[in-house]
């Protein structure tokens, strides 16, 4: 039977939100979205982790982390019984230039829901006893995550190709040695200082029963605190580097190789996201084909573009069996080099139906329009910017494209990363030309 | 407008709209149109996962779900996946104890790409089947293994459970990703004799929820699937259900990880029994949340856990799988641990549960499933598991009905018979490293 042909998608505009703002400066954003019967809520606040002291980097995280643990209404465990009576999770985020708490709740029960989550933000009791917990819990989550392989390469990638100095170099959460000072004191003032109405947007997606805008005044009116002027950062690349992190027992390498990238305010954004789909992000994208489909090196490897609110990082992840990483690095970079095999028209075309195509499936649920405008506002821009950002996958063309990425990316000059067993890979790295530094360290075995 | 009335936590019936058809080769065909966004999602789920491999071939089942994206007689290696990302759609599989599931959502104008590239797997794919094509899998999946499970802290801890709480010959003794060795020894013939007995239309549900009517997606599915010839179907031997766990069985495995760790199973009846319902949500109040009487009682009042949880893993051959797990502070040992968690495990099989938490735990399920449903291609993974392991799609719609149905009494009975603490098995796990 012949193969059949597809019809042209027809075209999707992300959805309109009502907007609105209270008397006291929260703007708010409602996206009506029929057939979603729970509702997604999520209050991101302006807060760039510059604000937080140098030598207590984490107390934004544990903020976040005690604004549910009991509030004046319902102290101690008594405010996660209400909450959780209602039928509604609660979740918070802590990223470099914004903080997130995000509610989920049946349509029906969203105004107790949305009582509880401003109680959590307006109100919050943070306990000493809690905050104390919750600093043990993150020195012990640091731990895990020092000894998973993906996640120690991946802070580690940051921290080598941000100039040191900059937030954004160092982990959101804070490292042990600065968690382990902060106080229950320092999460109480830091709450009264930057959380703040009209520094945070409230957006609520969903199918709604009541008027949400009435919801939304009769919980979060009453919140009164100053705005905060904030600063954000713009970081800067640190040069080149290459470091393997010894991890004796390991069978595989955790490889992170790339260096500084661009936000999406840059007119190469576009751009690079077509170049960076069709090297690393499609199945049979370059890298994948080659390193998996062929040489069976790896379970895949991926080009991920991922922006900051100011920069951004290229990154070509995976993980590779012990014997054959090196071979793997060289191989990449190697693909990487765009100067005798640019980029073409048929990659262009792919990565731009692909990016549409699957544009009106991640925003069909509740929750996948909430997240993506929560994110947008955190990096200073607005749910305009999905359909922008698809006309402007319209104008790439394979010169465009291979011309960004080449500008982006200097393949002789990125930054390499390995977790794995030194004694077995300094040599390969080495005869591949690599300036190579080992760190041993405990934690990482 | 999707259901037939409002949704609520009373009735707890909900409307997603299904329609059904057999092909007379015996493919069971669901579609639930959803014209919110102009895309489908496409769900094939095969009866067949790691509980059908021989001893030997562990692992077979989630080596073959490769080998279906490595071409077919009109479809090059890799094509499947790629040609429908060209178009817009995203695509994966998933293979477990008691499914291989293929998925696909697209735009709605790619469908029948979709049909097509999936009936010609269906019904060609041994024609593309090489040596080549299956030893660079072998070797994926081997580097699947290595990241999921061998290189990652407390990354063997389901195959120490599974071996704690089945007999190897058991269906569920072995874990869906198998062993280096078997895998190693799979050939094209093991391949080949797989798809044979296991991938044929009377063994499948398909499903598509989204932008379609009922009787266009019928025809199409005709269209596409309906020459392929039945098959034989093979009968899988039925498996006597296992008692309970007696004398405390215990395993013990030390590895470099940050931090002890002790871990409870039980064996618990099959999915969707009102048994297993009641189970389900006396882990809920047991583990799942803040309130859950696990993370109060070690992380929140004792302090001696970094995390503390407890979950059913519904299954359909014989028994289902529950676990309970703790992860130490430093200065607690897995003994401290196991103390703290069969107290708390005693005093609700004991005095049972609260009715609040028993209308909290309800609660929460009905938004845990209402979010799942949201979702175009988890509600049709969904239909089809029902579809599959039940032969009843509907009891997606009424499965918050069933679940606010269950009564404190039920769930004091079914304690009784399946979660008392000695009937558990543990798992101590220790770290290397100090």
């Amino acid at each position: 039977m012949k193969r059949p042909a597809v019809r042209t998608p027809r075209p999707w505009l992300f959805p309109e939100p009502r907007h609105g703002t209270l008397p006291n400066g929260l703007n708010v954003l409602i996206f009506d979205r029929p057939g979603q019967y729970v509702i997604s809520a999520g209050l991101v606040v302006d807060l760039p982790l510059t604000a937080e002291p140098s030598d207590r980097e984490g107390v934004a995280t544990l903020t976040m982390r005690c604004l549910d643990e009991g509030t004046r209404t319902h102290p101690g465990t008594r405010f996660s019984e209400v909450l959780e009576d209602a039928g509604a999770a609660m979740a918070g985020s802590v990223g470099h230039s914004a903080s997130e708490l995000y509610l989920d709740v049946p349509a029906h029960r969203l105004g107790s829901a949305l009582e509880l989550m401003a109680q959590a933000l307006i109100e919050p009791a943070l306990e000493t006893e809690d905050v104390d917990r919750h600093r043990s819990l993150r020195l012990a989550q640091i731990e895990q995550t020092m000894a998973h392989p993906a996640q120690r390469v991946g802070l580690a990638f940051r921290e080598a190709v941000l100039e040191s100095g900059y937030r954004a170099a160092r982990p959101a959460g804070g490292t042990a040695a600065t968690v382990a000072r902060v106080s229950a004191d320092d999460v109480r003032s830091f709450h009264a200082q930057h959380y703040s109405p009209a520094n945070s947007v409230l957006v609520l997606a969903g199918d709604f029963t009541d008027d949400p805008f009435d919801q939304a005044e009769a919980t979060f009116g009453r919140w009164r605190s100053p705005e905060n002027p904030t600063v954000h950062e713009t970081p800067r690349p640190a040069p080149a580097t290459c470091l393997l992190i010894d991890r004796p027992d390991a069978v595989q390498a955790d490889v992170r190789l790339g260096g500084f990238g661009i936000d999406r305010t840059d007119p190469r954004w576009a751009d690079v996201q077509v170049a960076s789909y069709a090297l690393g992000g499609a199945f049979l994208s370059r890298l994948n084909r080659v390193l998996r489909e062929e040489r069976g090196y790896t379970y895949g490897v991926q080009l991920v573009n991922q922006p900051m609110r100011s920069g951004g990082l290229l990154t070509v992840a995976g993980s590779f069996r012990t014997e054959v990483a090196g071979a793997a690095i060289s191989e990449a970079v190697r693909i990487l080099d765009l100067e005798r095999t640019p980029i073409t028209e048929n990659e262009v075309a792919d990565a731009v139906n692909y990016a549409v195509g699957v544009t009106p499936l991640r925003y069909a649920t509740a929750a996948g329009i909430t997240e993506q405008v929560t994110t947008l506002i955190g990096a200073g821009l607005s749910s305009r910017y999905v359909d922008s950002h698809t006309a402007a996958l319209g104008l790439v063309t394979p010169g465009s494209a291979t011309r960004a990425l080449r500008q982006v990316l200097d393949p002789t000059r990125m930054s390499l990363l390995v977790v794995g067993s030194a004694k077995a890979l300094e040599g390969p790295l080495r005869d591949a030309g690599w300036a190579v530094r080992v760190q041993t360290d405990a934690a990482a075995t | 407008m999707w259901f037939d009335g409002a949704v609520t936590s009373t009735v707890g019936i909900l409307g997603y709209p299904l329609h059904r058809h057999t092909l007379t080769n015996g493919l069971r065909v669901i579609v639930s149109p959803d014209h919110s966004a102009p895309v489908v999602a496409l769900n094939l789920w095969y009866d067949v996962g790691s509980r059908d491999e021989l001893l030997g071939q562990t692992g077979l089942a989630h080596l073959f779900e490769h080998l279906m994206f490595q071409g077919s007689a009109n479809v090059a290696s890799g094509e499947h996946l790629a040609t429908l990302q060209a178009n817009g759609g995203s695509v994966n599989a998933t293979t477990w104890f008691d499914r291989t599931n293929y998925f696909a959502a697209m735009p709605t104008g790619a469908l029948n790409l979709a049909l097509w590239l999936e009936a010609d797997r269906l019904a060609t794919l041994p024609q593309a089947l090489t040596v080549e094509n299956l030893d660079n899998q072998r070797e994926v999946v081997k580097e699947e293994k290595r990241q999921r499970y061998d290189n990652v802290p407390y990354g063997d801890v389901i195959e120490h459970l599974v071996a704690l709480t089945f007999p190897a010959q058991h269906p569920y003794g072995h874990t869906t990703i198998g062993s280096m060795a078997d895998l190693d020894a799979a050939s094209v013939q093991d391949a080949i004799s797989f798809f044979t007995r296991h991938y044929l239309p009377g063994n499948a549900v398909l499903t598509l929820v989204g932008d379609i009517e009922p009787a266009d997606a019928f025809a199409r599915v005709q269209k596409y699937f309906g020459k392929i010839p039945a098959g034989n179907r093979s009968q899988r031997a039925s498996v006597t259900p296992l008692p309970p766990h007696t004398g405390v069985p215990r395993a013990r495995t030390a590895a470099p990880v940050p931090a002890d760790a002790c871990y409870f199973t039980w064996r618990l009846p099959v999915r969707d029994t009102q048994d297993f319902n009641a189970l389900d949500l006396t882990f809920s109040i047991l583990g799942d949340g803040q309130t859950s009487r696990l993370h109060r009682r070690l992380v929140r009042e004792d302090k001696i856990a970094q995390a503390a949880s407890s979950s059913a893993l519904a299954l359909i051959g014989g028994n289902s799988f529950g676990f309970a797990y703790a992860r130490a502070m430093p200065g607690t040992t897995v003994a401290d641990l196991e103390y703290a968690m069969v107290s708390e495990i005693d005093r609700l099989v004991h005095d049972g549960p609260q009715p609040a938490e028993i209308e909290r735990a309800k609660a929460q399920y009905e938004r845990e499933w209402l979010s799942e449903l949201s979702r175009f291609d988890a509600r049709a993974d969904q239909f089809g598991a029902y579809a599959t392991l039940h032969g009843d799609p509907q009891l997606v719609n009424t499965r918050i009905a069933d679940i606010t149905a269950i009564t404190g009494d039920d769930i004091v009975a079914a304690c009784g018979r399946w979660l008392r603490s000695e009937q558990r098995a543990v798992l101590s796990y220790e770290r290397t490293n100090r």
